[in-house]
């Protein structure tokens, strides 16, 4: 219920659906999916896409920084993200299509931080 | 209800209480009974009795249909007018051969050469169907779309004067409009050529002139008819209808597209 919530005052106060937007979706394989944990590196609060670079380690412990595409910062604001919502170190999961020919980029499709979900 | 919206309030009352533009409310909306937007009410009108079309509008129509398929996955959430123009034609657009093999093209590249994938204008009327927010300034001379792509605009002149002849070639175009009763009718010439109105890359050609007919429904609701006459893509005009609702109790934000643009590079040629 209580992540019921603030979706439901989204769509009362009339704010449009979560949206990806931009590019054509043409660098991303939607076949090759990626699940990363790791630590926050830092997150880039830009247009056209916030961007979570995520500290992972690999199978044989080295660490290796993952490039996640968010939505803009605008429709996270929309969400209720702001620019502090993910601060270096804090702890998440994420979900996504990875870039067809780059194995550390991809567009994340879901966000939790400490088992919270940020968004899906 | 009331009490989903006294908890909706309560929890973005910190935004609320310190004015953030983010959730700013609307000034002058209808409210039902229980205090919720009343998108059924009456069109507004201006001081010299016209619709208004003013406000900030988004396509209401979104594609969500995804199950069972990958490459769609990209379009979760876009306007489907976005995805395709011409969705709601029985035969599709009418394209001329050379359009034909161009659309097919474009799609088979995964839309990769998409003007718009390189930071260039949303351009009218594909710009109504983008994810961003398109707002409406209308004054009795001129009406202003702002669209927050870019932080571009759009003119339409209500002033009487006529489209320019051989004007310099525009993402936009140049726009002139006049009342038939409610409806605000605009009409469009001067396009660049090679222009995209949707995500499959239909084309918009510089001998294009587009009919755009406005209709408020309600309050809540705007209906934009566009007919696009472009002999040179396609073998007769054509005409699909856009639906917009109401966007309320926020504002519009940029999006500069290129402050950190990182997708081109990633794209084989």
């Amino acid at each position: 219920m209580t992540r019921f919530i603030p979706l439901i005052c989204t769509l009362m106060l009339g704010i449009a659906p979560l949206a990806h937007a931009h590019h054509s979706g043409a660098a991303f394989d939607p076949d090759i999916k990626v699940a990363v944990d790791g630590t926050v590196n830092h997150v880039e609060w830009t247009s056209p896409h916030a961007r979570l670079y995520v500290d992972s380690k690999d199978g044989e412990g080295n660490v290796v920084t993952w490039d996640f595409e968010l939505p803009s910062p605008v429709t996270l604001m929309r969400r209720g993200w702001s620019k502090s919502s993910l601060p270096i170190g804090a702890n998440v999961h994420v979900e996504g299509i990875r870039a067809r020919e780059y194995p550390t980029i991809a567009v994340a499709k879901k966000v939790l931080n400490d088992g919270k979900s940020l968004f899906e | 209800m009331k009490q989903l919206t006294a908890v909706c309030i309560f929890l973005l009352a910190p935004a609320l209480g310190t004015a953030q533009w983010l959730d700013y409310p609307t000034a002058n909306v209808p409210k039902l009974e229980d205090g919720s937007p009343n998108l059924a009410a009456p069109v507004p009108r201006t001081a010299d009795g016209k619709p208004d079309l003013s406000g900030m509008w988004y396509a209401m129509e979104v594609f969500h249909d995804c199950v069972g398929q990958t490459e769609c996955i990209a379009q979760m959430g876009l306007p489907m007018d976005q995805r395709n123009i011409g969705r709601t034609l029985e035969e599709g657009l009418p394209f001329q051969d050379w359009a034909r093999e161009v659309v097919g093209r474009r799609t088979a590249r995964k839309s990769q050469d998409d003007p718009h994938a390189r930071c260039l204008p949303p351009n009218f009327p594909r710009a109504y169907s983008f994810p961003q927010y398109v707002k409406f300034v209308q004054t009795p001379e001129l009406i202003v779309m702002l669209h927050e792509f870019n932080a571009s605009y759009r003119q339409v002149f209500l002033d009487g004067r006529p489209l320019p002849e051989e004007p310099f070639p525009a993402w936009n175009g140049y726009s002139v409009g006049h009342w038939e009763g409610d409806t605000l009718v605009i009409e469009s010439n001067g396009f660049r050529d090679e222009l995209w109105l949707d995500l499959a890359g239909s084309p918009l050609t510089d001998e294009a002139r587009i009919t755009e007919r406005l209709t408020r429904k309600d309050y809540g609701h705007l209906d934009i008819e566009v007919t696009v006459n472009d002999p040179k893509a396609y073998t007769r005009p054509w005409t699909v209808t856009l639906h917009q609702e109401i966007v309320l109790n926020t504002g519009m934000f940029e999006e500069i597209c290129l402050e950190n643009e990182q997708d081109v590079k990633l794209l084989s040629p």
